[in-house]
């Protein structure tokens, strides 16, 4: 009898939405799972090699960058975040915002402008010796190391912990704040005791989307020499042309992102985002005239050196190089990145769509179908670029006598030479950015109208049409900007999946940046971070309407 | 003639939860106008989303105009049962016009009859003034009456209304009622009505049948 409500089930629910989804989630499931096959193949000397006598550098850098950048984003993030929510002080309304723009800046490009300014020639020591006749000791300055990368991935990927910090404090009642004062507590005492517990969900939230993008970073990582895991995946493919190595590596890396989700869980142990319906927010306090300039001067320096700093050092740059720089070359670029970002974004979206559409009806299926397609977020770049890789050499080989018999004996590396491998990458890795942004459109709207064009005679398709996709389209558009911006941006993947010959903004600017070419980095970085203003714009625009 | 006939019907959110429908059988004969009473949580609302398709069963059937519409073995979609459904909040579609909301259900009306079939309609509900209106430009009262004249469009089998009143004002209500009334019977319509309100029932329907814990009481 089960047996046959099962099979009614089935009949009920199945139909081309699943069919699809199901397709796209095997899709960007398979090159994870193969990273973890890799682990029951047999391992080579290099693998032996890299394990008696690198393994342990890279664990320990890896694990050392990741720890101390998050808990200082976390300091940066909630003092900052709670000084915009609870007091008033010159340009308070400018920092709320402003203070999020470092996140436009990608930490590769921060870190070269930065590398730059700081060396002999740079602005910095060249104006102390010019100036003021005052040599510096170079090593001071010197930020090629673990301690610089952790100064540039703290400012500029603080804004993760800021902007949730910040949207869940404006959003609590003002009463706990009002009743710990009227107990008695000092301010300072206060964000101790009271905002920092409550806003624990929140500040663990953040600081997991950094070390998300720390674990993931290759660009600001190699750029200053350090051992990470993500370096060596990339060193041993692009030195040894080791695929398996590389994918145990990948697997390795893949332990710490998972030793890191359980520690989210346990620090988040019962508690949620909880958010009291209606309830007053909390008034932000004038400050009196040395706190209030010191409050302003904080989030000057941190606005300055996290964004105003390098973007105009890069204005300079550019204005030196632009006309060099500037040509049909450039253009070329320009529009590859812009058009494989697109196609990416569109089949994102596409997909997007559906699975969360399919999944809008609960089961536990659907759960778990929702949580399969947005894996590749948690997962750091590399080990997705790797996982695509590896898949695609696996299916060149199986094609093999396919090619031949098309008259292509001699090109037997068709698919993994194409740009397909890297937009599929894309796919993968930002499914969830897209899907998110629709989930929660879908959310908004109920099933109420969707139930109400069925009940008039209208199927699943023509009922998607007409209903669901005119009521959500504010949300595809919004998730397509952001999807959109995450991929203009990208390093990692590109780099690695990549056609020979094809360059994107960001892998041009951070080969420039290798060469040592800094003036001519400088354009096309400008243009990535006028991209990514674009999705903090949008960001910025949903906050808007969410409020009204 | 039974327009809805419905056999033992079972039905649970989950495998693991208390049944909220438990061996429920029912019928409604032509052109009557039922009311569901019961208290909320009773199942009521459940029963007419499992009549329209919206929810599944886990034991026993239902027919519609005779038609078996789902069994253990069978599942009809909501879209082939030729039935029409009020929802409690009206769910109009917010990005249409009164005129392209009512439009909407009539895509298997040939199209040259369609417009006269929206302008019958309109009139029925007393809106002709408002076809081209937008749902939030309506009152409450009047965002019901395009629902009903949207429901009854495509000819139903039988109208399916929940809690047609709950979403209206109190002193409203009485007048209302007595609208809704006059236009089923013109349009000549088996309707089932689910409430909580004794009320209701007595100034609209022909019968009533009242659900909820009445059998544990008895017991």
């Amino acid at each position: 009898m089960k047996k046959k409500l099962i099979r009614r089930s089935i009949r009920k629910e199945f139909n081309g939405w699943w069919a699809i989804s199901l397709i796209g989630a095997t899709v960007i499931l398979l090159p994870i799972l193969f990273v973890f096959s890799s682990l029951f193949f047999k391992p080579n000397e290099n693998w032996f090699h890299i394990r008696e006598y690198l393994l342990g550098t890279y664990v320990k850098e890896t694990l050392l960058l990741v720890f101390s950048t998050g808990v200082l984003t976390a300091v940066l993030g909630v003092t900052l975040a709670w000084l915009v929510t609870a007091y008033d002080f010159p340009l308070k309304r400018f920092f709320r915002w402003g203070l999020i723009l470092p996140l436009a800046i990608p930490p590769y490009i921060a870190a070269y402008t930065y590398r730059t300014m700081l060396s002999y020639t740079g602005i910095v020591q060249a104006t102390l010796r010019n100036e003021f006749d005052y040599q510096m000791n170079p090593e001071w300055l010197n930020i090629s190391s673990l301690r610089g990368a952790i100064f540039i991935f703290t400012l500029f990927l603080y804004p993760y912990v800021f902007l949730i910090t910040r949207a869940f404090l404006e959003h609590q009642s003002a009463s706990f704040f009002e009743n710990a004062r009227l107990l008695g507590r000092k301010p300072f005492s206060i964000f101790i005791k009271v905002v920092l517990p409550l806003s624990r969900p929140a500040i663990v939230g953040g600081v997991v989307l950094v070390i998300y993008e720390v674990l993931s970073d290759y660009g600001v990582t190699s750029y200053f020499g350090i051992h990470t895991i993500t370096t060596a995946i990339f060193q041993t493919w692009f030195g040894m042309y080791d695929v398996n190595t590389a994918m145990r590596l990948a697997a390795w890396l893949m332990l710490i992102v998972v030793g890191m989700f359980i520690i989210e869980r346990l620090l988040r142990s019962r508690q949620r985002y909880h958010l009291p319906a209606k309830s007053r927010p909390l008034a932000a306090m004038k400050l009196k005239r040395f706190s209030a300039a010191a409050a302003f001067t904080y989030c000057f320096a941190v606005f300055s050196v996290g964004f105003l700093i390098p973007f105009v050092q890069l204005i300079a740059w550019t204005a030196l190089t632009f006309d060099e720089v500037w040509n049909d070359t450039f253009f070329t670029l320009v529009y590859q990145t812009l058009y494989v970002a697109f196609i990416s974004t569109l089949l994102i979206m596409i997909l997007a769509v559906i699975v969360a559409n399919v999944c809008r009806k609960q089961s536990a299926f659907s759960y778990f179908l929702a949580k399969w397609v947005t894996t590749g977020y948690s997962i750091p770049g590399a080990i997705v670029a790797i996982g695509v890789l590896a898949l695609f050499i696996g299916l060149d080989e199986r094609l093999a006598p396919l090619y031949a018999m098309m008259g292509m004996e001699d090109a037997p590396l068709i698919l993994s030479l194409s740009i397909v491998m890297l937009i599929v990458g894309y796919v993968i890795r930002f499914m969830a950015t897209g899907y998110n942004a629709i989930e929660v459109g879908f959310e908004k709207i109920g099933t109420k109208y969707t139930e109400a064009s069925r009940v008039l005679g209208q199927g699943v398709t023509k009922t998607f049409f007409k209903v669901d996709l005119p009521l959500v389209k504010g949300a595809i558009f919004s998730g397509f900007i952001l999807t959109f911006v995450e991929i203009c941006k990208e390093l990692p993947l590109a780099l690695l999946l990549r056609p020979f010959n094809f360059e994107t903004l960001s892998t041009k600017t951070y080969q420039f940046a290798k060469d040592e070419r800094i003036h001519e980095a400088s354009v096309s970085s400008l243009i990535i971070i006028a991209i990514s203003m674009l999705s903090i714009i949008v960001l910025q625009m949903i906050n808007k309407k969410v409020k009204e | 003639m039974k327009i809805v006939d419905i056999q033992n019907l079972v039905f649970s959110f989950s495998s693991t939860s208390e049944p909220v429908i438990n061996g429920v059988s029912l019928s409604i004969m032509k052109d009557e106008i039922v009311g569901i009473l019961g208290p909320s949580g009773s199942g009521k609302s459940t029963l007419l989303r499992l009549i329209a398709g919206l929810e599944m069963p886990w034991q026993g059937s239902i027919h519609v105009a005779e038609k078996p519409v789902v069994s253990e073995k069978l599942f009809i979609q909501p879209e082939d049962r030729g039935v029409g459904m009020v929802f409690q909040d009206y769910a109009l579609f917010p990005h249409m016009t009164v005129n392209e909301n009512i439009m909407f259900g009539l895509s298997r009306l040939p199209r040259k009859e369609r417009k006269p079939r929206v302008m019958e309609m309109l009139e029925l509900v007393k809106m002709e003034e408002f076809s081209e209106r937008y749902p939030h430009e309506l009152s409450g009262g009047q965002q019901q009456r395009v629902s009903l004249a949207r429901a009854l469009a495509p000819k139903p089998n039988v109208l399916l209304m929940d809690e047609p009143f709950s979403n209206l004002d109190a002193d409203l209500k009485a007048e209302i009622r007595e609208d809704l009334r006059v236009i089923l019977k013109k349009a000549n319509i088996t309707c089932i009505i689910v409430t909580h309100d004794r009320q209701d029932v007595e100034s609209i329907c022909d019968r009533s049948i009242v659900f909820g814990q009445r059998e544990e009481v008895m017991n």
